[in-house]
């Protein structure tokens, strides 16, 4: 009848039975209701926030979408800690996000995590450039800190394909366990197309990643990424060299469309929202860009992307029901 | 306590205290009645509080319950004449003597609040022994705050009414009164009734947002289970009576009604006129936030849809008069018909060409849109296409006149996944009665249709889901849980007597509807015949 992956962003997450049943629960109380299982639409997930983190988070409520007051609640939990960079091109690419996120040193941020203020930055017109994108998040530096370290290692651990053990678990590299399970859940048996993928934050490069530049992957029908920081040069330039401005496109794996969903105050991926540019075929630009706004403080959450009527409306097409 | 392991309690107690039974079976079945009073369970716990108490018949506890399941059960006069004797029994320290006390003012409020004639003598009479029972059970123990509700309550509906049974009695005072007494109680020993508590007090005060508060942390408590919302709908509506009061009161009653449905196994009864009356309430959506969270509106709107449906849904009668079924309205296209007409589908053995099996012929059928025009009945003309009652067990029926402003209720376009999660819902008139709409959630227990069912005749696709517990009509419509959109006509129900599907051994408590998408299958196969 139908099938959707989901592939979950950064940060730890529930138990993966109840992640998916989140989102899905998401997509059924959305203005416009999406719910997949009474259309008959069979559903999975990619997770890897196992690799990440010890224990899956137990603060269900935290993922709903709903509230803004823990470090669950803004995908900043897995008590991170900066990554150590190898080489040289790591050191760069860690100072680069971090310009990215903020102008502040570390020394101002933790001054500012004991103090508890907000920013108070709050003018979505302000331009981006003027300052990094969490000093515009009007949230407590507290619950800002947080993100940013887990927002460095996961991007940083995936893109450059890390060794990293949790406490108490085995060591693996995580590009690569995570590749190997976005392969087997696409071509897992028994999926009826059309087949959709929807990928938020880091899933959304995961999924680019699997569908560009993994051999053998299986092609969708259609991918939507959510609030993804694709459109940062410093991401493209670890996707070469499948990658191109010109030929961006997954035009191999993807049969249908590519939409993307972004909410300009996401600070994941609002210093550069837009993919179409970035991603074309044959020098075309073919990525469907369509802004949201997602309701308040927070702007990055999956559920609040899920309950988009924008989301409703284009998954709806992928999936022709 | 789930109902299911409630049911599986009781049956292994009931077995136990007929055979020898130990000193732990008892010390069970009194923790078991306990658990089902708290469910509100009570013909189960009028079979265990009478089975605990032919072994110990001196059981105060017992007893009290035992007299609670009556009074629940309708019973008011025989839980009096239990009660008395024990009250005279019981010395006066004895804890059990304020619980015997309030639940005899329990009582004789059971017997006021049926009388149609509320200021009659006999009516009187209850009223003024309940204020008597419910304030003595108060003065002998001071920290009882549900005796202390259902008093005031109690109060402000009598003076309401004119009456004035305790003119001593400040209703401010009272309520103020209980609300302290409810916010000193300790977190630990606080059960899921504590804020329903909290919430009738507040309404002593007319204090509205204090209610909704209350309100809101109870139906977001994961502790609390349809039967206690529908508890306290009951309360809210039948003894403060909040939808005579304004606007407000009835849109709460109407929120209360929509987060009942959205439980699992939620049931809501509404007459004909109720309908109506919910249909044109709209509630402001900061009431709708206050209540139920962030995420009210979705909610409501989502019962909305729901009502709107209900209108859809029809009476079918034997023209002589007898209620034989139920039917829904239907677009003819979306059942496979060549052209655009309302149609209404119901069981062929509701109605059929033939009049067999119990059915009626068209002639003799007469469709009714309680919800619409109550009391106007549309002819019937034909049968357009129908299948036996073996196989697809439908009829769909071309009226005499095609209804007005009904709108045909919406048909699925397949099959929900059976997960565990998935719920389905039925609307139905209860027990053959035809001006009672009930809507009821269902869990969705299997179905042979695609992509992975088996089914049994070929071409038949069944759908399985938890039994009510009243029985359903036939030819009611079955929902898909979040589009109310029709995915099954509801043809059958049975106590463990249906077979399970896709060649699972055995039987189960089912209810067994045939997916729609099958009926229109069937539909297109006899066209093209």
């Amino acid at each position: 009848m139908a099938h959707v992956t989901f592939i979950h962003g950064i940060a730890n997450k529930p138990p993966p039975d109840e992640l998916l049943a989140i989102w899905r629960r998401a997509l059924t109380q959305a203005a416009d209701p999406l719910p997949l299982g009474d259309l008959g639409v069979t559903s999975s997930l990619v997770y890897w926030a196992d690799l990440l983190n010890e224990k899956p988070d137990d603060d269900l409520a935290a993922h709903e979408g709903l509230l803004e007051d823990s470090v669950a609640a803004i995908d900043a939990s897995g008590q991170a800690e900066m990554p150590v960079p190898q080489t040289g091109e790591e050191a760069a690419f860690l100072q680069a996000m971090c310009r990215h996120l903020t102008t502040l040193d570390d020394e101002a941020i933790d001054r500012l995590v004991v103090d508890g203020k907000t920013d108070g930055a709050t003018d979505p017109d302000a331009g981006f450039a003027a300052a990094g994108v969490l000093e515009r998040v009007p949230l407590p530096w507290c619950l800002k800190k947080p993100l940013m370290l887990i927002l460095l290692r996961d991007v940083h651990h995936y893109l450059f394909d890390r060794t990293f053990a949790p406490r108490g678990k085995a060591p693996v590299r995580i590009r690569q366990t995570i590749r190997q399970r976005v392969i087997a859940a696409l071509s897992q048996p028994g999926i009826t197309p059309p087949h959709v993928v929807v990928a938020h934050s880091l899933g959304s490069v995961i999924a680019y990643d699997c569908l560009k530049r993994m051999e053998g992957c299986v092609p969708v029908d259609g991918l939507i990424t959510l609030g993804s920081p694709l459109g940062l040069d410093e991401i493209q330039d670890r996707l070469q060299p499948e990658w191109s401005r010109a030929e961006g496109f997954p035009k191999d794996t993807i049969r249908g469309r590519w939409v993307n969903l972004f909410d300009r105050l996401d600070p994941v991926c609002g210093f550069d929202p837009k993919l179409a540019s970035d991603f074309r075929l044959g020098g075309a630009p073919c990525v469907d860009d369509r802004a949201v706004s997602n309701t308040g403080v927070w702007r990055h959450s999956a559920t609040k992307y899920l309950r988009q009527p924008g989301f409703g409306q284009a998954l709806r097409e992928l999936l022709r029901v | 306590m789930e109902l299911s392991k409630l049911e599986e309690g009781s049956e292994y107690v009931l077995q136990r205290l007929r055979e020898a039974g130990s000193t732990e079976d008892l010390v069970l079945a009194r923790k078991l009645s306990l658990d089902l009073c708290h469910a509100r369970q009570f013909a189960l716990l009028a079979s265990v509080t009478e089975a605990l108490s032919r072994r110990c018949p001196d059981d105060a506890q017992a007893r009290r319950l035992h007299a609670q399941a009556l009074i629940e059960q309708g019973y008011a006069t025989a839980a009096i004449e239990l009660l008395r004797p024990l009250a005279t029994r019981l010395p006066a320290t004895d804890p059990e003597q304020a619980e015997v006390t309030g639940l005899l003012g329990r009582a004789f409020k059971q017997i006021f609040l049926d009388a149609n004639d509320k200021t009659g003598p006999m009516a009187s009479d209850a009223l003024a022994q309940a204020v008597a029972y419910y304030r003595r059970s108060i003065e002998a123990n001071a920290a009882d705050t549900w005796h202390g509700v259902n008093l005031l309550a109690l109060l402000v509906k009598a003076r309401r009414l004119g009456l004035d049974p305790a003119p001593d009695v400040t209703i401010d005072v009272l309520a103020r009164k209980l609300i302290s007494r409810l916010n000193k109680l300790p977190e630990a020993v606080r059960n899921v009734w504590h804020l329903a508590a909290l919430a009738e007090a507040s309404l002593g005060l007319d204090d509205w947002a204090a209610v909704e508060g209350a309100l809101h942390r109870y139906v977001a408590d994961p502790g609390v289970r349809a039967f206690h919302i529908a508890s306290t709908l009951k309360q809210f509506t039948e003894v403060w009576d909040i939808e005579a009061v304004d606007d407000h009161g009835r849109a709460l009653a109407n929120i209360l009604r929509a987060r009942l449905l959205s439980l699992s196994t939620g049931e809501v009864l509404l007459s004909a006129r109720d309908l109506a009356a919910a249909r044109s309430t709209q509630p402001d959506a900061g009431q709708l936030e206050a209540v139920l969270g962030e995420l009210g509106t979705q909610t409501y709107r989502w019962y909305m849809t729901g009502l709107k449906r209900a209108a859809g849904v029809c009476a079918i009668r034997h023209s002589l008069g007898a209620r034989i079924g139920t039917g829904w309205l239907a677009q003819a296209r979306d059942l496979g018909l060549e052209r655009e007409e309302l149609v209404v589908v119901t069981n062929a053995h509701v109605v059929s060409g033939s009049g067999a099996q119990q059915s009626i012929q068209p002639e003799s059928a007469e469709v009714v849109f309680e919800a619409n025009a109550p009391g106007q009945s549309m002819g019937v003309r034909e049968i357009l296409y129908s299948s036996p009652p073996d196989r697809h067990d439908y009829s769909i029926l071309r009226l005499s006149e095609q209804p007005a402003a009904i709108e045909p209720l919406p048909v699925a376009r397949g099959l929900p996944l059976v997960e565990p999660s998935t719920r389905v819902l039925v609307i139905g008139h209860p027990g053959g009665r035809e001006l009672e709409f009930s809507m009821q959630d269902n869990e969705l227990l299997d179905h042979d249709g695609p992509t992975a069912g088996k089914p049994r005749s070929d071409g038949v696709w069944r759908v399985h889901y938890r039994a009510p517990t009243e029985k359903g009509s036939s030819g009611s419509p079955v929902f898909n849980g979040s589009l109310w959109q029709v995915i099954a006509l509801h043809r059958a129900g049975g106590k463990r007597g249906m077979s399970r599907l896709n060649g699972k051994a055995g039987m189960y408590e089912a209810n067994e509807g045939i997916a729609i998408q099958s009926i229109r299958a069937d539909v297109e196969r006899q066209r093209g015949e």
